[in-house]
């Protein structure tokens, strides 16, 4: 099957394995190799991701306040491509998005600040 | 059996969702200023907008896509962010001026001057969205909207001149003050063909899980619901032309507004002006927060929904909260909710292009649609008002501000 990087995957609909959104494809990463084709590796997702097509300052300025978050946050959160699979119009993941930095934003609201909201 | 009621309560909200401070400014305005002579103008704008209802609701029960998703899909992030960081702006305008038209509603009755009331009117909305369910917000306040039937009521009663009214159903060129009727013309457009409502439409139906089985009452909903609302529309302008032209009231402070009622039916009339603009600007305040928040959370891939607990998605919920937080701030101001609401209408047919075109393309994409997509008449129909709108637009709005004629 053909696929077109920007047409079918690029800013496309993410589904975890629980069936709930889990962002838009951001960015794609390919590996270049030495006499062969370059290969599609990763896909990331995520506001650093996002900002970088913006611009690279604002992206820089985004992985800065995504540090503060806690170990390991700071760097685009990038999933293997062997995870990802067409499943048209959205790609599935085969991973629960709660188990990875996607969600991170969506709990840390909840525990921070939804919760304590009376008969939230 | 279910599905004939489901279209009966969705023509029936259409109708009672259909006025809100910007259509009912626009249309005293009108009336008040030019008489009849605007009639077409609403009705252009009610054509469009049930036409583009229409576009909405089939492209999501077709394609299962809501707008704002497939145009970050389409699009691409660039052109995502462009219309949205504009649509933004402009309608978060329009959400102050309906928190404001609420608030200027409890003014009316209570005397006590409306910045006061932003605050609570902020928290009902957003208490409304927080704890309610979609159908609860939608059913239930448009229900409650059908209140602005009075405004037909009363237009009957005033006994319209009918041959007199039918011309205005005609564009014609002003009788005075050109560039005066021009701004009022697009700020009707703006008021009927809000950017927002085809965005909220669109995740309406994705939350009711519509399929294609939904296209012809989709189609029945809209041309009769949204129909029946332009009625309601002229219904105003042609009580303002009635009540407010003939004593030389030209709209310019909110507080006359209510005159359009109360001066036929004295203090009953004024509390049913009052409760009609309650029930209304409240209605477009919660379904401007959500469709504000859709557009953010469907073009990141967030988690949305408003049957969804707000633990269920925290970024979606909160992001209604600010934008109602802002909403409520700038009215908080004590900015003049009637300047407010004619200046952002305007904006609205200016930046009506912008939100319009990509949405055009997609729903002549047949990847999205299959054999849904558009008619030519329809394309070209939208395509030509809205442009035309947007030019007006730009050009009256400065002519308007400066105070020219």
């Amino acid at each position: 099957m053909r696929v077109h990087l920007v047409r079918d995957v690029l800013d496309k609909q993410l589904i975890d394995v629980s069936g709930q959104n889990a962002g838009k494809v951001d960015g794609i990463v390919l590996q270049l190799r030495a006499d062969k084709p370059p290969a599609v590796r990763y896909i990331e997702v995520g506001p650093i991701t996002l900002a970088r097509r913006i611009s690279r300052r604002l992206g820089d300025w985004v992985a800065r306040l995504d540090a503060r978050l806690g170990e390991g946050r700071g760097v685009p959160i990038r999933i293997p491509i062997a995870r990802v699979a067409l499943d048209s119009p959205s790609l599935r993941l085969d991973i629960n998005a709660d188990r990875t930095p996607i969600m991170a934003l969506e709990q840390w609201l909840r525990r921070v600040i939804v919760s304590h909201i009376p008969w939230s | 059996m279910k599905r004939l009621l489901g279209i009966a309560l969705g023509i029936v909200t259409s109708i009672g969702g259909f006025l809100e401070i910007g259509s009912i400014t626009t249309a005293a305005q009108a009336g008040a200023d030019y008489h009849y002579q605007l009639i077409w103008a609403v009705l252009l704008g009610t054509i469009c907008i049930a036409l583009l209802i229409e576009m909405s609701g089939r492209f999501a029960a077709v394609s299962k896509h809501t707008v704002a998703d497939a145009v970050r899909e389409r699009f691409g992030l660039h052109f995502f962010l462009v219309p949205l960081l504009l649509l933004f702006f402009v309608s978060i305008l329009v959400l102050a001026a309906e928190i404001g038209g609420v608030s200027v509603a409890i003014e009316m009755v209570t005397g006590v001057r409306f910045p006061i009331w932003a605050l609570p009117v902020g928290l009902l909305a957003w208490g409304l969205l927080w704890y309610g369910t979609f159908s609860v917000i939608e059913n239930g306040v448009s229900l409650l909207g059908l209140i602005t039937i009075t405004f037909l009521v009363a237009a009957l009663q005033l006994g319209p001149n009918w041959h007199a009214l039918m011309a205005g159903i005609v564009p014609s060129l002003p009788s005075k003050q050109p560039s005066h009727y021009w701004f009022i013309a697009v700020s009707i457009l703006g008021a009927s063909v809000s950017p927002y409502l085809f965005y909220f439409y669109s995740a309406g139906a994705i939350e009711e899980k519509w399929d294609e089985t939904y296209i012809a009452s989709n189609r029945l909903v809209a041309a009769l619901g949204m129909g029946f609302g332009g009625f309601l529309n002229v219904a105003v302008l042609v009580v303002s032309a009635l009540v407010l032209a003939p004593r030389g009231i030209s709209v310019d402070k909110y507080q006359q507004l209510p005159l359009l009622l109360s001066n036929l039916w004295g203090r009953i009339g004024l509390g049913l002006f009052a409760l009609s603009l309650f029930v209304t600007c409240l209605g477009a305040t919660t379904e401007i927060a959500l469709a504000l928040a859709y557009q953010i959370a469907q073009g990141l891939g967030w988690n949305w929904g408003e049957d969804l607990e707000p633990s269920g998605d925290a970024r979606f919920s909160l992001t209604y909260t600010i934008v109602l937080l802002v909403g409520t701030l700038l009215v908080l101001t004590g900015i003049d909710p009637l300047k407010l609401t004619t200046l952002s209408m305007a904006l609205t047919a200016a930046s009506l292009p912008v939100a319009i075109i990509p949405f055009l393309v997609l729903m002549n994409d047949d990847k999205y649609l299959g054999e849904h997509t558009n008619g030519w008449l329809g394309n070209v129909s939208i395509l030509v008002v809205s442009v035309l709108a947007s030019i007006v637009a730009i050009v009256s709005i400065p002519l308007e501000i400066v105070g020219g004629s």
